[in-house]
């Protein structure tokens, strides 16, 4: 699922050591959850991640400069994350499972906007009325330039749903192998 | 001119002659000419110095504020009001400053002014200030006598004799009777005794209702006859007292209870006589200065203003200096002195090398030790000789902190020099007494702060970097003040809160914390954070001591308080504050490492703040 082929360019703030302590004055903390914002959105997007985990990200590359001998706590981290999932930070996370607060989506496109994705590609290659199997849209040949190729199956299933609320598109088949076609 | 132009200080009051000691100061105070109101003059602060009475105007203070000087001055009356009339105490220039013409010609006073203008000089005595007036038209008459203590016989004492000025300088007549000289202190006593007698016949020219008889006595006499008249008790009590000592009522400004209709009444500025409409105040043909008191204070003014006038204090100024080593010590003492100031002097010997410089550290104590020996034999004597006196204290004073081994901290150095230089104290009873005592002394304990603060030769708030907690202006101050009329923490906070109120040239502020600080008007947040974006600039050039992983040409390096209290002279608590003030506005940032808060330039508000997605879209 995760591809390393080469190394995520790191923003220079990313070796500036105020980074990793939360600002307390309110119009630079905004600002510093921003581009924390940011920075984790481009990471994932990079090595196209769909969820991350506090716990293992902490001691990872995105959280811990070891070069610079910084790293952001995991309390700071959370924080970064709620901000992130609020109104305010755009919804750009969203935690999975109420309780742990570990592992949490990260909105690099959220569901609305892969549905929209999904469905200018079936509109683009013409495939309207005809039954795609989940698997071929995410693991085929067909798909490979697109950037739902390698998608994780929940967010695919959602933005699915999404556009079956709209009327756009019919899930049928039972749990493993669902098929959906495209109006 | 008998009223001048007035010099201020920065904090609005009178600047003081080198000297020159403050001894009253009054609120609601109006000025007159003659019988008719000054415009412009009638509401202000009435100061009494050793050397002046000064008028500052509370509206206008540095266009309409004068000064009188007490040498000037032939006599002063009290007026104790009546009904609707405040007390006014009034002043009258000397012959030679009045008008030739004056309604009331020569003033009755000449007959005993043989202390007041000194006709005939004497030829050791040079450039007085005193000394440069025309002659009295009415020679003056001579009343003190002084007792040879050799053969009992009565002689009159010199009439160029100054009991201010007169020292071992002095040249004294033999007695009459057997021709041996007097020891000088005795001369003095008598002259002083003389001088006190001479008073009491001096009457006003213009009998005044409620003329306190005793107003008019010398201070000398006063301290014997007990003047203030309880109002409540009738009690007889010592001038120097604020309160009866029988009953406790105030003395201070005792305003019968039934003529106070209310405290606006009392200090109110309009009162119904007539303006001076012309603006000669400064004119020539003055003949009278009055000053009312409309919110009281007017009988210790009047008391310090007949005691600075006995005292002369002005004199001492141009004083003559310590006798000279080479001329024959103790010779006032010893009875049979022979020598004779201006002839008898020998041609000082010209000292050579070592020995030369030990003769003449040897004549400087022996010389020492006669002024000291001779100055406290006698209250009296030492009060001629306290201009010595003091320069003597101040030198053995310097002394005694060098030989300490330096190890005084600049705090205290600064305090030995300020002590004695710390002419303005504003104390308690320095300030007359009325409906705004207390906010009287709050807003002179004020401004005599902010002159503490800003005067130069001082330098506290520069020391400090322009910036120190009030805590530690509170300690210096009240050490400086040498342990007396201490300044209590609440009066001192309400103190440094009026300097916004009186537009004085400091400020206190609040640090979020809590911490209350004093820095100069002129020192804003803006030119705090400027001085401090330069520094963390300047540290883009500045190669760091340790390998730093970080590009820091183009961040630059965090700086700690220490750091910056160093940097700018603060205390590391002002350090911190400065520095969470500027992280406020949004021109630092902090990081909270493992070595502790550091400061850096706020780069991550500059930072790009667009999402990704959005970009997309």
């Amino acid at each position: 699922m995760t591809s390393t082929t080469t190394d995520f360019p790191f923003p220079p703030h990313h070796s500036f050591p105020p980074f990793y302590t939360l600002q307390p004055v309110l119009s630079t903390r905004t600002s510093q959850l921003a581009s924390w914002s940011h920075l984790i959105q481009a990471y994932c997007r990079h090595h196209r991640l769909f969820q991350l985990s506090l716990r293992d990200a902490a001691d990872g590359p995105l959280f811990y400069n070891r070069a610079l001998g910084r790293r952001l706590s995991l309390k700071d981290a959370r924080e970064v994350v709620e901000w992130m999932a609020s109104k305010e930070g755009g919804e750009r996370a969203e935690w999975v499972g109420d309780k742990e607060r570990d592992r949490f989506w990260v909105w690099w496109r959220r569901p609305e906007e892969w549905a929209g994705v999904i469905a200018a590609w079936v509109e683009a290659t013409g495939q309207k009325n005809t039954v795609l199997t989940l698997y071929e849209l995410t693991e085929s040949d067909a798909t490979a330039s697109q950037e739902f190729h390698g998608m994780d199956p929940e967010l695919l299933q959602r933005s699915l749903q999404i556009l079956v609320k709209r009327g756009k598109a019919q899930i049928f088949g039972s749990d493993d192998s669902l098929g959906v076609k495209f109006f | 001119m008998f009223l001048r132009q007035l010099d201020l200080t920065t904090a609005l009051r009178p600047s003081l002659l080198p000297d020159e000691t403050l001894l009253f100061v009054q609120d609601a105070v109006g000025l007159y000419e003659g019988s008719y109101k000054l415009p412009n003059h009638q509401n202000g602060h009435a100061y009494l110095t050793s050397h002046r009475a000064c008028y500052v105007d509370n509206e206008e203070p540095r266009k309409y504020s004068v000064a009188l000087e007490l040498k000037d001055v032939d006599k002063s009356d009290f007026y104790a009001g009546f009904l609707k009339s405040s007390p006014k105490i009034t002043l009258y220039p000397k012959p030679s400053k009045r008008a030739s013409l004056t309604p009331w010609g020569p003033p009755l006073s000449v007959s005993g002014s043989a202390r007041l203008s000194p006709t005939s000089t004497p030829p050791t005595r040079h450039g007085s200030p005193a000394r440069s007036f025309a002659p009295s038209p009415v020679p003056p008459v001579t009343t003190a006598t002084w007792i040879c203590p050799i053969c009992s016989f009565s002689n009159p004492v010199p009439t160029n004799f100054d009991p201010a000025t007169a020292n071992a300088h002095t040249p004294l007549p033999p007695c009459l009777a057997c021709g041996i000289k007097p020891p000088l202190i005795h001369v003095v006593k008598a002259a002083i005794a003389g001088i006190s007698k001479r008073q009491a016949p001096v009457v006003a020219p213009v009998p005044q209702r409620n003329f306190d008889p005793f107003a008019s006595l010398s201070q000398t006499q006063l301290a014997a006859a007990p003047s203030f008249i309880c109002p409540r008790c009738t009690f007889e009590n010592h001038p120097s007292l604020i309160a009866c000592e029988m009953c406790g009522a105030s003395l201070v400004s005792a305003p019968d209870k039934r003529l106070d209709l209310s405290d606006a009444a009392s200090r109110r500025i309009e009162s119904p006589g007539p303006f001076l409409d012309d603006q000669s105040i400064e004119s020539d043909s003055v003949e009278c200065v009055k000053f009312s008191f409309r919110a009281g204070g007017e009988k210790i003014f009047y008391e310090r203003l007949k005691g600075a006038l006995v005292q002369r204090k002005w004199l001492l100024y141009s004083a003559p200096p310590v006798p000279k080593p080479n001329n024959p010590p103790g010779a006032p003492q010893n009875g049979r002195s022979t020598f004779n100031a201006s002839s008898s002097s020998p041609i000082p010997e010209k000292g050579i090398g070592i020995a030369g410089l030990e003769r003449r550290g040897a004549e400087l104590r022996k010389n020492n030790e006669v002024v000291i020996g001779s100055a406290f034999e006698d209250l009296e004597a030492l009060m001629t000789s306290a201009k010595e006196i003091i320069a003597l204290a101040e030198q053995f004073a310097s002394q005694a902190s060098m030989s300490s081994n330096g190890n005084a901290s600049e705090a205290n150095a600064l305090i030995s020099q300020s002590a004695s230089a710390l002419g303005l104290v504003t104390t308690k009873d320095m300030l007359g007494s009325g409906s705004g005592s207390e906010s009287l002394y709050v807003s002179e304990l004020s401004r005599n702060l902010a002159e503490f603060l800003t005067d130069d030769s001082k330098g506290i708030l520069k020391r400090e970097g322009g910036i120190m907690s009030l805590v530690d202006l509170w300690a210096v101050f009240n050490r400086a003040r040498g342990g007396v009329e201490l300044v209590s923490p609440a009066d001192f906070e309400k103190a440094a809160q009026m300097w916004d109120k009186l537009k004085l040239p400091v400020r206190l502020r609040r640090f979020k914390s809590g911490l209350l600080v004093v820095q100069g008007r002129d020192r804003t947040d803006e030119k705090t954070i400027a001085s401090l974006r330069a520094w963390l600039k300047e540290l883009h050039f500045d190669i760091p001591k340790d390998e730093v992983t970080w590009d820091w040409t183009h961040f630059g390096r965090g700086i700690t308080a220490q750091e910056t209290a160093q940097r700018f002279g603060w205390s590391v608590g002002v350090a911190s504050e400065e520095l969470e003030m500027a992280e406020e506005k949004g021109a630092l940032c902090r990081e909270q490492g493992f070595d502790g808060l550091k400061f850096w330039e706020n780069w991550l508000v500059e930072l790009p703040v667009e999402t990704p997605g959005s970009s997309q879209q």
